[in-house]
């Protein structure tokens, strides 16, 4: 039975060093491109033909940018529109990792399976989030972690936890995409390793896996835009938090 | 405290992958290369690196190229529905307006009808009148002509009746008396028969 791990595995396609950094280019590098250009290559075709009535195309570009464009303005508000295209780009970059990674080619690779991937991406956004909220209200901003209502007595205990569960969000953000994606191609791989092995010795049954496998390819693909849209709609809420704080 | 409930029990969660996430590495070392192809952090600094070029690389075409393009859609799109709700509610306007003139115009007729009607009716009434007055007239004309004729027929009808009346007289004188009358003599005995009976 082949290694289920082993389709997390990076391989230089490319090697470069620079500065004693190892930047390779990578099997992940290169489905990171595919991702781009995919995403770009489908709103550019959808949008070709600028139709009032939309073909079947356009229709997927403009429920992406609708869906992407209301997620933005019922979680963050109008001023959140302003980081619109931050987030869009955000919800297709994460949506076609997980999307492609589903295709079923000797070569696929899911660059959202890796948490160095997933946590660079969710401090991007905790960073960036932080900062806009230190931007926009100054020190007053440190005021978030207090809650409303609270009694005095309590804040020493209760800021701290409101601290750390701020802090903690690039972490539970990048996790939970990870483990998903991860989980998931793991479990179609056992799965999809015990048709062939039992299938080796006794053919009627590797049925029941197979059946197993078809389920969770349709799981997965759920779980693929899921994830991507948790990923983003908890951009949107760590957003609104930093323009409106509370 | 719903809320701060709800935090807790994320932070209790998330202590577990954070964990997992922590002791990954000790795992991996132990198992020796066949560990986690995702906590071989040599494979980092490539993956950090090429992330941040694609990811630059697609908010760059997305924000210079895709989104004006499709925002440009919806916005023609947005504002052709404007324009035809616009133009609709201006038809429906004028619609309305057409509408109260013909009302008026019709409600002008009527009146102007009535009034028309009105004055036919006077007119025929008034005509009427003339008519009944020039008839009730001549009818009274006539009746005084007729009722003149039947007082001179019976004035000449009276006439006969005395020189019959005096033909008679003389017959009857001349038959049972054998008296011979002159004509005159037997107009003037019944004249004077006659007035004595008009008296």
């Amino acid at each position: 039975m082949a290694d289920p791990l082993q389709q997390f595995e990076i391989r230089p396609l490319v090697p470069i060093q620079i500065g004693g950094l190892d930047l390779s280019f990578t099997n992940s590098s290169l489905w990171m491109l595919i991702a781009v250009g995919t995403a770009y290559w489908l709103l550019i075709a959808g949008t070709r033909q600028h139709a009032l009535v939309p073909g079947r195309l356009q229709s997927v570009v403009e429920l992406a940018y609708e869906f992407v464009a209301g997620m933005v303005r019922d979680n963050a508000g109008k001023e959140g529109l302003r980081y619109f295209p931050l987030v869009f780009t955000l919800f297709l970059f994460i949506l076609m990792g997980n999307m492609l990674g589903m295709l079923p080619l000797p070569f696929g690779f899911t660059f959202t399976s890796h948490i160095i991937v997933t946590f660079t991406l969710a401090l991007g956004v905790f960073l960036g989030v932080t900062i806009l909220g230190f931007y926009l209200h100054g020190t007053h901003f440190l005021t978030f972690f207090v809650p409303h209502g609270a009694p005095k007595v309590m804040l020493p205990l209760l800021v701290p936890i409101e601290v750390l569960s701020y802090c903690v969000r690039p972490i539970s953000l990048s996790v939970r995409l990870f483990c998903n994606m991860m989980a998931g191609h793991t479990m179609m791989k056992v799965f999809a390793g015990f048709i062939v092995t039992l299938f080796s010795y006794w053919a009627v049954p590797a049925i029941a896996p197979l059946a197993v496998t078809v389920a969770l390819t349709g799981f997965e693909f759920a779980v693929a835009f899921l994830q991507a849209y948790i990923f983003t709609v908890l951009t949107c809420i760590y957003l609104h938090d930093a323009i409106h704080m509370h | 405290m719903t809320r701060l409930d709800a935090r807790l029990a994320r932070s209790a969660i998330l202590a577990l992958p954070i964990a997992l996430a922590l002791a990954g590495p000790a795992l991996a070392a132990a198992e020796g290369g066949g560990g986690l192809p995702q906590l071989d952090t040599r494979t980092y600094p490539s993956q950090i690196f090429w992330l941040i070029v694609s990811f630059a690389l697609l908010y760059r075409l997305l924000k210079t190229k895709a989104i004006p393009r499709i925002a440009d859609i919806l916005e023609t799109r947005q504002d052709r529905i404007g324009a035809d709700l616009d133009r609709a509610a201006r038809l429906r306007a004028d619609a309305e307006a057409a509408l109260k003139k013909h009302d008026s115009i019709l409600a002008e007729a009527q009146a102007r009808a009535q009034q028309r009607l009105r004055e036919a009716q006077e007119r025929v009434a008034a005509e009427l009148a003339r008519h009944q007055a020039e008839l009730d007239a001549d009818i009274a004309r006539r009746l005084r002509d007729a009722e003149a004729r039947i007082a001179a027929a019976k004035k000449a009808a009276l006439g006969e009746v005395a020189t019959v009346a005096a033909d008679v007289v003389r017959a009857a004188a001349a038959r049972l008396a054998g008296l011979e009358v002159g004509p005159e003599e037997a107009r003037a005995a019944v004249n004077r028969v006659l007035s004595a009976g008009a008296r």
